[in-house]
């Protein structure tokens, strides 16, 4: 096996751990390699994470990759060997055109055969489904996640204020001008802050998913002034000043030591968390607020409590659900998500984290 | 290729910018590829550091575009001077002059705001731009930038097409707000500035602290260090630590311990509430490594 073969299998490794690596990104890799020394590991290895992945995120399935096909050492010894026979004869400028053509692209075909599990984007793995190994990958991407999610929410907050000019300031600061109107003055429309009440789901059969949310209300509460949190298993309580930390592992235990989230049986109870949402803390709800629920709607078969849901939705403005659950799963057995939905201005399904944001984003 | 990039090593740190071989070998590809480079990593790692201290190595001026909410073409590229064009129609009016004469001077160069991007691009010398905090655009615009940077030549409708002379050297910096294009990540060299190692911060906080002793600079690259693993709102930046050097230096000690840290936290750390708990730890006898220890820090 050349060389070129070597670094085409090892692409193609890329691909499949879910890394999107582009002809013209193997074709600058190619350009790359004839420039630097291979017998440097720090070089080689710069070499190609600089031009083959563009995002931090893909680090971790990347290295694992590389360490597999190169850290051993004797494959570069190998390459270095085959290299005069390859490509590092010709001209330079020539083997820099031929590389590319050398490469027979066939990423796709792998790709079909479906990604290995362990090692995709750790953002876009069920999080139901994750072992312990993924969960903790996901934590280390979770900073950038809550980043991104702040970044949204400031851009929706200052978006569209410019357009209509104020005609009547326009000509006073004309005035000064001799009437020649040198500064156009625009109206600036003031956006209601948004008031938002989030009840997350904290019992076991959600684990992994109500860490991740609770995780993300506690970065979304650093920039928001005004967002309570609630947690519930059959009883809820206000959770918000135990949301300080953004540690996605501790935080659950956390609220689940420190908030009364269960009363006497200990299984999840939509039904009861709804009407004793109502009648403790009503009073967080106006006109202004967006109720956002967390949970699988999965009651055990406990009474639904519709009209305490459509207590809170006459209250509030909007109720948004997020669901970990994959939308097929919706109604089936004791989930009451289709009955429940028919209450929220929008229910999303966030099997994954990349999801989870995504939807929380799109509010 | 070896002697090339120590070169570029050694020309960045009398630039006053200390380069691990990942980062001389990114900027070393650049070069020889005329690739961008994007460049990511958390607040206060250096990423704006890298272009200024290569514009400085390379002796080239440096234009900065920072990039911000609703950022358009009229502030990134070029814009009309209105005001003065108006003021010129006004000026005229009253004379019998010809009207294409008057449109061809309020369309001429004079009248020309000219943006960060216009100015590297039509500078008779090469240049070196910075695109500070990309991730902060909108898409629009970094459709715009991304036709800018596989092209190097812009079309101003009323004045014609400007072709670079030189292709300038581009960085763009990003703190992954936000996804970029796949379109753009393609054209760029990629890399990633973590917080220094140990080793490395130490030896940066020397290179840019005068007068800090070997043991000091040791110190407290420890604590902030291990300040860094604790769970802040922000973690403390490499500028951060030295102006913390600094102070240390200014106050006219010459060893760190509990009273000091706690004496000039302020300067490493902004948020009430990170200092709060810094102080906490510190009272709590909490491990600040006030002693050094290793610290294992490569990617695998």
């Amino acid at each position: 096996m050349n060389f070129l073969q070597y670094l085409q299998g090892f692409f193609e490794d890329l691909r499949r751990e879910g890394i999107p690596v582009t002809t013209s990104q193997t074709r600058d890799c190619c350009q790359a390699l004839l420039l630097i020394d291979w017998l440097n590991p720090d070089y080689f290895y710069t070499t190609l994470y600089s031009t083959l992945i563009k995002d931090y995120s893909y680090e971790t399935a990347f290295n694992s990759v590389y360490y597999r096909y190169f850290a051993s050492g004797l494959a570069m010894a190998a390459g270095k060997r085959d290299l005069p026979a390859s490509f590092a004869a010709m001209p330079r400028g020539e083997a820099a055109a031929m590389a590319p053509d050398a490469l027979p692209i066939q990423g796709m075909a792998s790709l079909r055969g479906g990604l290995s599990q362990s090692l995709r984007n750790p953002l876009d793995e069920t999080l139901s489904l994750a072992s312990l190994e993924q969960v903790q990958k996901m934590e280390a991407l979770f900073p950038l996640i809550s980043r991104r999610l702040a970044a949204k929410m400031i851009k929706k907050n200052r978006r569209d204020d410019n357009s209509m000019i104020n005609y009547r300031s326009t000509m006073r600061k004309s005035m000064s001008s001799g009437g020649l109107p040198l500064n156009i003055m625009t109206v600036r429309r003031r956006r209601e802050k948004p008031v938002i009440v989030a009840i997350c789901d904290v019992s076991g059969s959600v684990m992994t998913f109500s860490c991740f949310a609770l995780a993300m209300l506690a970065s979304m509460q650093r920039f928001m002034r005004q967002l309570r949190s609630f947690g519930f298993i059959e009883e809820v309580d206000e959770i918000t000043p135990w949301l300080n930390s953004g540690d996605p592992l501790t935080l659950r235990t956390t609220v689940l030591r420190k908030a009364r989230v269960i009363s006497s049986r200990g299984y999840t109870n939509y039904g009861n968390t709804f009407t004793s949402f109502i009648k403790r803390y009503s009073g967080a709800l106006n006109h202004k607020t967006t109720v956002l629920i967390f949970g699988d709607a999965r009651n055990n078969w406990f009474n639904d409590e519709i009209q305490a849901l459509q207590q809170i939705k006459a209250l509030a403005r909007k109720i948004y659900w997020f669901n970990p659950e994959p939308e097929s799963n919706w109604g089936q057995g004791d989930s009451r998500m289709l009955v429940y939905a028919r209450y929220c201005q929008a229910a999303f399904s966030c099997p994954t984290l990349n999801s989870l944001q995504e939807a929380i984003g799109k509010l | 290729m070896q002697d090339k990039i120590d070169n570029l090593k050694e020309g960045m740190f009398k630039a006053g910018y200390i380069c691990d071989d990942r980062t001389a070998t990114v900027l070393y590809l650049s070069e020889a590829l005329h690739k961008p480079i994007l460049v990511e990593g958390p607040a206060g790692v250096g990423k704006t550091g890298v272009a200024q201290a290569f514009s400085a190595m390379k002796n080239l001026p440096l234009v900065r575009l920072q990039c911000y909410e609703g950022i358009d073409e009229s502030k990134a590229l070029y814009e009309w001077n209105y005001k003065r064009q108006l003021l010129h129609i006004q000026a005229v009016g009253n004379q019998n002059i010809d009207p294409r004469e008057v449109e061809q001077d309020i369309f001429s160069e004079q009248y020309l705001l000219r943006r960060p991007l216009l100015q590297a691009i039509s500078s008779s010398l090469p240049s070196v731009l910075l695109i500070d905090e990309i991730d902060k655009v909108d898409f629009e615009f970094e459709a715009m930038l991304l036709e800018l940077l596989s092209e190097f030549q812009m079309s101003i409708p009323e004045l014609g097409t400007v072709k670079a002379a030189h292709i300038p050297y581009v960085f763009l910096t990003s703190n992954a707000t936000r996804e970029l294009s796949e379109a753009l990540k393609r054209r760029c060299l990629y890399l990633h500035l973590n917080f220094p190692t140990l080793a490395l911060e130490e030896q940066i906080l020397r290179l840019k602290v005068p007068g800090l002793t070997d043991h000091l600079a040791g110190k407290i690259a420890t604590v902030a260090h291990r300040i860094r693993q604790v769970d802040l709102k922000k973690a403390p930046s490499i500028a951060e630590t030295i102006d913390w050097a600094m102070a240390i230096i200014q106050l006219g000690l010459d060893d760190l311990n509990e009273a000091v840290t706690l004496q000039t936290l302020n300067v490493l750390v902004k948020h009430r509430e990170d200092l709060e708990k810094l102080e906490g730890m510190i009272y709590a006898r909490n491990d600040l490594s006030f002693q050094p220890r290793p610290v294992d820090n490569r990617a695998w």
